[in-house]
């Protein structure tokens, strides 16, 4: 069957529109029977919303967070990879790491918060170890089990070409991970905003987190909405934006799976 | 001048109750030099295991298997071998000529000269216009002319083939065993396939190898009267010679039964 590639990427765009138009009418519906202190009006939010991006508090504050993310996902990325392709090919090692990393996979990213804080103090190093090492378990697993799924015979293949041990891991096995990788990538970033926002709250003076204690503090319900808003904001443009963006770079080689298309 | 020798090769497998079963009982053969030499025999008849020892991706538990070349010290480098699977195993995010550069990287080819064996080979393979595709968008047949070129890219001193074709509807199989023969014939290309389809064999090999099923033994060694350019399916010679190919193996399976 043909099929119109704008007229498909319209539809797509439009049902991601109806979703978030969905859940503001259900905000507004709500906002009617609960007292504004407790749900304010969806448009006052935004207005919110608005005010704070053209003061430039946003971006201050933003900035800070997303450096701390950032960071932070990088330092776990470096370490989760190589731990999880070599957890997944070598027997010996996948029995050494395995305890400390579901032990890992368990503590709350609030203890690790905590810990960190009591570590470095009140340092931008805290919030970066402590999201570091709260999503280092949970990226580590990912790509370990995901290194245990590669298919044997490429590595066969790999073999009987005398291809090098870089070249079998860049040409051979991260390429197969790429969808671990990218899920990886997503829980990862969800996890990261988590924990940056609750060291945030304990121990830095600024950032989203240090904001929306601040609304907490003055009991201002649309100042808490706002930020968290500003904050879903950039998760969207995160998620549909760049990883969208890198997801569609690194699986052009794959044909899209219509499953359902008749 | 470049041969597979193999000599008394004996090879067990472990089973799930902890116990052994025999997969290959002493088996000798010389490969023919500059021809394709064709391993006969019934599904796991330990066939493509051999074919696994010879690429060095399997150990023997008796026995050896030797690739001898002239053109290179035995002892010292292992054996440049091309390898050709039942499913053509490529990499799929890697673009066709992609594919090749992998292998021709691998086996240490310089770079200066991968440009002109990847025009020389994807063209031999009928993929000139396919180099920058995909290999996911590509028909099977073609995938395993990708398998082809990646493994002649690298002039191996032998090229191994693993049921090559058995996985690939009729037409589009023959067309292969055509092109595979023709451009195997014109390199003088020494060459091992496996298969278990006498009609193939009778086509593609200039010496044909029985082997009986598990534990595989060779039972007969056949040379082909036809030289290549003569293999002609639909003619008279071919198919008196397939006959007698057929007869032999149906003998090696009778008495087999019996036994």
């Amino acid at each position: 069957m043909k099929t119109n590639p704008l007229a498909e990427a319209l539809q797509d765009i439009g049902l991601r529109v109806s979703s978030i138009a969905a859940l503001v009418l259900a905000w507004w519906l709500m906002s009617l029977i609960f007292p504004p202190t407790l749900v304010p009006k969806p448009w006052e939010t935004f207005a919110e919303v608005g005010t704070i991006i053209t003061t430039g508090d946003f971006f201050v504050e933003m900035g800070s967070t997303l450096r701390r993310v950032l960071v932070g996902f990088a330092l776990a990325m470096v370490v989760s990879v190589p731990l999880g392709i070599v957890m997944g090919t070598l027997r010996n090692l996948e029995s050494f790491f395995e305890p400390p990393i579901i032990l890992g996979l368990t503590m709350p990213g609030l203890i690790w918060a905590v810990l960190m804080i009591m570590f470095f103090g009140l340092t931008e190093t805290s919030a970066y170890a402590a999201v570091a090492i709260t999503i280092l378990p949970m990226l580590a697993i990912s790509i370990w089990q995901g290194t245990k799924s590669i298919d044997k015979d490429l590595i066969d293949m790999s073999q009987v070409f005398h291809a090098s041990p870089w070249s079998k891991v860049v040409d051979v096995i991260l390429p197969q991970l790429i969808s671990h990788i990218l899920a990886a990538i997503r829980y990862g970033l969800g996890l990261a905003w988590k924990v940056v926002v609750v060291v945030e709250m304990f121990g830095l003076s600024n950032g989203v987190g240090y904001q929306v204690v601040r609304g907490f503090n003055v009991f201002s319900m649309k100042t808490v909405l706002a930020w968290a808003i500003t904050f879903l904001i950039v998760m969207i443009v995160i998620e549909f934006g760049i990883i969208g963006w890198l997801e569609r770079a690194v699986t052009r080689w794959r044909p899209r799976v219509e499953a359902w298309r008749r | 001048m470049a041969y597979v020798s193999v000599k008394g090769a004996v090879k067990f497998f472990p089973r799930e109750d902890g116990t052994e079963m025999m997969i290959l009982d002493r088996v000798s053969f010389e490969t023919k030099e500059h021809g394709i030499t064709c391993l006969l025999g019934p599904s796991g008849c330990g066939k493509s295991t051999l074919l696994n020892v010879v690429a060095g991706l399997e150990r023997l538990d008796q026995g050896n298997v030797a690739v001898i070349s002239n053109h290179r010290d035995s002892g010292k480098k292992p054996p440049q071998l091309g390898y050709v699977f039942q499913d053509p195993r490529l990499l799929n995010w890697k673009r066709v000529e992609d594919n090749l550069v992998f292998a021709l990287k691998g086996m240490g080819v310089p770079r200066i000269e991968w440009q002109e064996r990847m025009q020389k080979y994807l063209a031999l393979a009928g993929l000139d216009e396919f180099r920058k595709q995909y290999p996911l968008y590509l028909s099977g047949g073609m995938r395993q002319r990708v398998g082809l070129a990646r493994a002649l890219a690298i002039e191996p001193e032998v090229l191994l083939m693993d049921e090559p074709y058995s996985k690939l509807d009729q037409l589009t199989a023959r067309k292969l065993r055509e092109d595979t023969l023709a451009i195997c014939a014109r390199l003088r290309q020494t060459a091992l396939l496996v298969t278990h389809d006498v009609e193939e064999a009778a086509y593609m090999g200039d010496r044909i190898v029985i082997l009986s099923a598990r534990p595989g033994r060779v039972m007969e060694i056949f040379e082909n009267p036809l030289p290549p350019v003569e293999r002609d399916m639909d003619e008279l010679p071919f198919i008196r010679f397939k006959k007698n190919l057929l007869q032999s193996v149906l003998r090696v399976v009778r008495q087999e039964v019996r036994a």
